[in-house]
């Protein structure tokens, strides 16, 4: 687990503290009961104060599972950092 | 804090087994965060109870202060915003703004506010209740542009302010400091639009987190401390008075030395506050004297005792201050502006709070005035506050200092003059019996502390009753000094009793025992007597008539009191010469 990954692990555990660190890798509507609308707006906020990023107001729909925020936040990072050296 | 500490905050206090504490937090907005930050710092201030806070219906705000009027809460928060006041004034409910609309919204807002002010005014008749006034922004409904307020706006913030003013002659009610707000949250950083939009909750998050924490210390203020000891050179005036001579030490605008005349004003205040005030110089005691009959000087010296000066340590001119007083190290403070001082009164006194009086450096003077300000801040005052200082004045004035000598001590009592007091009115409640409950170590039965709701609650049982007793003498008012509380079933128990150590060798504690017995006509009181670090004065008295050390739970007998034990005769004929 990078030190991406473990943040965002962090993220999870503090909003659902009833998930192994195996569960949350797994994490989504469909695997946490208690994974609701206010759980999904503590997560957003959590994410963006941790990472320091705002989420646009169309993307929360995205936030459905652990892995598509990594992808998100992933994609986030590549986009910030800009195109890479060329030579 | 961060949210996200927050959270793991709350984790630790899900997982408590203790008492719980309770909050109903009446809004209009959807809680979400501030109601995280909420309990954390309420986890924080409370450490071993299980936090609850309760938060009623999003978008009923009247509704919600019904239901903190009728919730069974340790303490209520009523937080309004301007879309609490009318829906017209947030960002989800819009309509149509002109001219004719503000005039529309500020008859609804008038009516609401009435209510507002209605339900605190009940709510606080059973438990302490913080409000908060608006937060945000004022939008931008009124034609005027941005740098002008318009009358609507400030007819609004009127009705708001009045509202407060109102609610807060109550003693059970604090209101939230504006200005203590506008300095930890900025006010361009409050409103979060997006999120307002999305959830219903109007705060971002920096500021969610400042005004629980805010709202957390009016729930629970910090004891104040009890005393103030000051230095004088460089410190209560600018100068060296040994060296500049009476007339060249200073405290005016023209010395540039203002900031110790401003230093001075706060003294002032404390002092009439009911602060025991000191003095622990190393000065010459000659020069001092003359010194404090300059009439500008803005601290009266009457104030002030006792005057400790002298070239011995520092430490030992306080530990005498605290004989005196009979206070902890842990209720004063010692201003000085020597380092060197300070860490020498420190070494001896660890729990005395010592604070560096920043000669020169007006700025930082100011910051001392207002962290001391915060020190020693209470939410009410009390007549017993302005009694405080002179009553222990007298007492070593008349019997010396150290109490005077006990074979002189029965005849001393004989000619004070002494008149006691008991009440036994329960309502409403004397704010006073409380805070004398909460503060006393020395003279107290088991040391259980009550919130206000607790309190509230326990003389809602129709068996329990309250006696404050209040004191005088020839040398003046002592005021209430003492408190007990109990109930009335087959046997008479007393759950908690209290006597300021002002009171002390006087034997009131015997009246009050005396008292109890004639007024419920009984022959035995059960004491839920339990031995604290620091009641050994009272372990003293209980021994005194029982000939033994008092066990928990322990009965005290008519007779016991009226005749005393053998070991208590033996006592009094040691301590009688």
């Amino acid at each position: 687990m990078d030190e991406q990954q473990k943040r965002l692990a962090n993220c999870f555990y503090a909003v659902f503290p009833e998930l192994s660190s195996e569960e949350i890798i797994h994490a989504s509507p469909a695997t946490v009961p208690s994974w609701d609308s206010v759980a999904v707006v503590t997560l957003i906020t959590v994410i963006e104060e941790e990472f320091g990023i705002s989420i646009e107001e169309d993307d929360p729909a995205k936030f459905d599972s652990y892995q598509r925020i990594l992808s998100y936040l992933q994609e986030a990072e590549r986009k910030s950092q800009g195109p890479g050296d060329v030579g | 804090m961060k949210l996200l500490e927050a959270l793991n905050i709350l984790e630790s206090v899900k997982r408590r087994k203790g008492e719980s504490f309770s909050c109903f937090l009446a809004t209009g907005m959807n809680a979400l965060h501030l109601g995280t930050f909420l309990r954390a710092e309420l986890g924080l201030i409370y450490p071993n109870h299980k936090i609850d806070i309760q938060c009623g219906l999003y978008g009923d705000f009247l509704g919600n202060l019904d239901r903190l009027a009728a919730a069974d809460a340790d303490c209520g928060i009523v937080l309004i915003e301007w879309a609490d006041l009318d829906p017209r004034l947030g960002l989800r409910n819009v309509a149509a703004w002109s001219p004719a609309t503000c005039v529309d919204i500020l008859l609804h807002a008038k009516t609401r506010a009435q209510k507002v002010q209605q339900m605190i005014e009940e709510t606080c008749q059973h438990m302490p209740v913080v409000l908060g006034l608006p937060t945000l922004p004022f939008p931008p409904i009124s034609f005027v542009p941005g740098g002008q307020a318009s009358s609507f706006e400030i007819d609004l913030k009127l009705l708001v302010q009045s509202v407060a003013s109102h609610v807060s002659q109550w003693t059970q009610v604090r209101v939230l400091s504006s200005q203590q707000l506008d300095s930890v949250s900025p006010f361009r950083g409050r409103l979060d639009v997006k999120s307002e939009l999305l959830s219903g909750f109007p705060y971002k998050l920096a500021h969610a987190s400042a005004l629980a924490s805010l709202f957390a210390l009016l729930i629970r203020t910090p004891t104040p401390k009890k005393g103030l000891i000051t230095d004088l050179d460089d410190t209560l005036w600018r100068g060296i008075l040994g060296e500049a001579g009476i007339h060249g030490i200073s405290w005016d605008l023209d010395h540039h030395s203002q900031m110790h005349a401003f230093y001075q004003c706060l003294l002032s205040a404390l002092s009439n506050e009911g602060v025991l005030l000191a003095v622990a110089s190393k000065n010459e005691p000659s020069l001092v004297r003359e010194a404090f009959k300059r009439k500008d000087l803005i601290l009266s010296p009457d104030s002030v005792f006792p005057v400790e000066v002298g070239w011995g340590p520092k430490s030992e001119s306080v530990t005498r201050i605290l004989k005196t007083w009979n206070v902890s190290a842990d209720s004063v403070v010692l201003v000085d502006d020597t380092a060197l001082e300070l860490a020498e009164v420190k070494a001896a006194h660890p729990e005395l709070e010592c604070i560096q009086f920043p000669s020169k450096d007006s700025v930082a003077i100011y910051e001392l005035v207002l962290r001391l300000r915060d020190l020693f801040g209470k939410s009410v005052l009390s007549q017993e506050d302005a009694i405080r200082s002179n009553s222990i004045r007298h007492l070593h004035t008349s019997a010396g200092t150290d109490g005077g000598v006990r074979a002189a001590r029965n005849s001393f009592l004989e000619q004070l003059d002494a008149e006691i007091s008991f009440n036994f009115n329960k309502s409403p409640l004397d704010p006073r019996a409380l805070e004398l409950v909460n503060k006393t170590n020395q003279f107290n039965l088991n040391g259980k502390r009550y919130t206000e709701a607790s309190w509230h609650k326990y003389f809602l049982d129709p068996a329990s009753f309250l006696m404050t007793v209040s004191y005088k003498d020839k040398f003046g008012p002592l005021g209430k000094i003492a408190v007990i509380a109990g109930r009335l079933n087959r046997k008479l128990n007393v759950d908690t009793w209290v006597m300021s150590c002002r009171a002390f060798s006087r034997r009131i504690e015997h009246r009050c025992l005396e008292e109890l017995f004639a007024k419920f006509g009984i022959d035995e009181i059960e004491l839920d007597y339990l031995q604290t670090d620091r009641n050994g004065p009272l372990a003293q008295f209980l021994m005194e008539i029982l000939g033994a050390a008092p066990s928990p739970k322990f009965t005290i007998s008519r007779r016991a009191l009226a005749a005393p034990s053998e070991a208590s005769r033996r006592f009094q004929e040691t301590t009688n010469g």
